[in-house]
């Protein structure tokens, strides 16, 4: 009886492990799609969320990275012109986000940009790592 | 039946004898004195409630500052970038265990839309300042040019009543120079070497923080406070401090 106690508890315990907080996962490996992606240029942070485009929204992987982006994390800001002024000229999320197919990238800054803030909570315990 | 209250005869006999009139013209005298002040109270607190400038003139009588320095922040614009923080810390030599302007943030799980948000705070340089006035060696002072709340940093002893004074958490205590220490819109760091902007107006991606002279009908923070479209407003305003930054969406 105390066995079998013992072996539901633990069990319990794992099943609750992975579906609370700690279920949370940024990282790509853990999802069919790319996972959270953060952002830390031009500013720290910014946040897209395959998790949103991809399960809510339904897009096609080939929706975005046909045209739009390569489907290597991280890549687009390293090229130097991943800014407001290039979002507002239609270019990369600007392409949907002009304020008819989604909200316009001039509206709602902190929607996206979860700032040092919003990093630290994410990320803050791990090195700055390109993956 | 009026009795006048005896007062020679109560010196003498020592408050023996005093007859019940007396005592009843007593009461009546304390009643009439009472009355009279609540009334004058009650009319002070009817008639003059928070005194408000009906212009700009009348505003500058009061606080004639030139230039009166003061601070927009447009709060919808704030990303939490904190490079404010970086260029302030470095501008003013302020101690990691210190700040002089911090960013809170906000979050809102049920909202719709957008889930958060970021204030930056910081000194409000306070019209009516309570730091000012909780000061017990005036080591905290406002600037009678520009309005600035200043420290006397040689004066200050520690006693840290500013700190619990300041409705807004403006100020922090700095062990290097023995001394509270605030935002004093650079003006030690910056202003008083010519430079226009304090160092995280100037810094600002955003356009979050608008530096100038409120005073100035020609300056961008007097044009921005003065729309009547846009809601401006402050931070505590119960407080009554009359401060001199603004927030606008």
């Amino acid at each position: 009886m105390m066995k079998k106690l013992v072996i539901l508890g633990a069990v319990t315990f794992i099943v609750a492990l992975f579906s609370g907080p700690f279920g949370y996962s940024v990282f790509a490996e853990d999802y069919d799609h790319g996972g959270d992606i953060i952002y830390t240029q031009p500013v720290k942070a910014v946040i897209f969320s395959h998790a949103f485009h991809v399960e809510e929204l339904e897009f096609d992987c080939d929706d975005c990275h046909e045209d739009l982006f390569e489907p290597e994390a991280l890549l687009v800001q390293k090229g130097g012109n991943f800014d407001m002024e290039c979002l507002r000229e239609g270019n990369y999320c600007g392409q949907c986000h002009d304020g008819s197919a989604a909200f316009s990238t001039e509206t709602q800054c902190a929607r996206c940009h979860i700032g040092v803030k919003g990093y630290n909570a994410r990320l803050g315990n791990m090195e700055v790592d390109e993956h | 039946m009026k009795q006048k209250i005896n007062f020679d005869r109560l010196r003498k006999d020592k408050m023996k004898k005093v007859s019940a009139m007396e005592r009843r013209e007593f009461l009546k005298l304390g009643f009439v004195i009472t009355g009279v002040f609540a009334g004058g109270t009650v009319l002070s607190m009817v008639s003059n409630v928070k005194k408000v400038f009906a212009s700009p003139e009348e505003f500058s009588k009061q606080y004639p500052y030139k230039p009166h320095y003061g601070m927009v922040i447009r709060q919808g614009r704030c990303i939490d970038c904190e490079r404010c923080l970086e260029a302030c810390t470095t501008t003013n030599h302020v101690p990691p265990y210190g700040f002089r302007t911090t960013i809170l943030e906000k979050v809102v799980p049920d909202a719709v839309g957008r889930k958060r948000e970021f204030i930056p705070v910081l000194c409000n340089q306070c019209n009516d300042a309570p730091c000012v006035r909780a000061c017990p060696t005036r080591a905290s002072y406002k600037d009678k040019k520009n309005g600035i709340v200043m420290i006397a940093y040689e004066k200050c002893i520690g006693c840290k009543a500013c700190m619990l004074a300041c409705p807004y958490n403006a100020r922090y205590f700095n062990e290097d120079r023995h001394s509270a220490d605030k935002c004093d819109f650079c003006y030690e760091s910056r202003l008083s070497m010519g430079e226009e902007l304090t160092a995280c107006a100037d810094i600002c991606p955003a356009g979050v923080r608008n530096f100038g002279d409120i005073s100035d009908p020609d300056s961008d923070v007097y044009q921005m406070i003065h729309q009547i479209e846009q809601t401006v407003w402050v931070m505590r305003a119960e407080a009554g401090t009359k401060p001199n930054v603004f927030y606008m969406k």
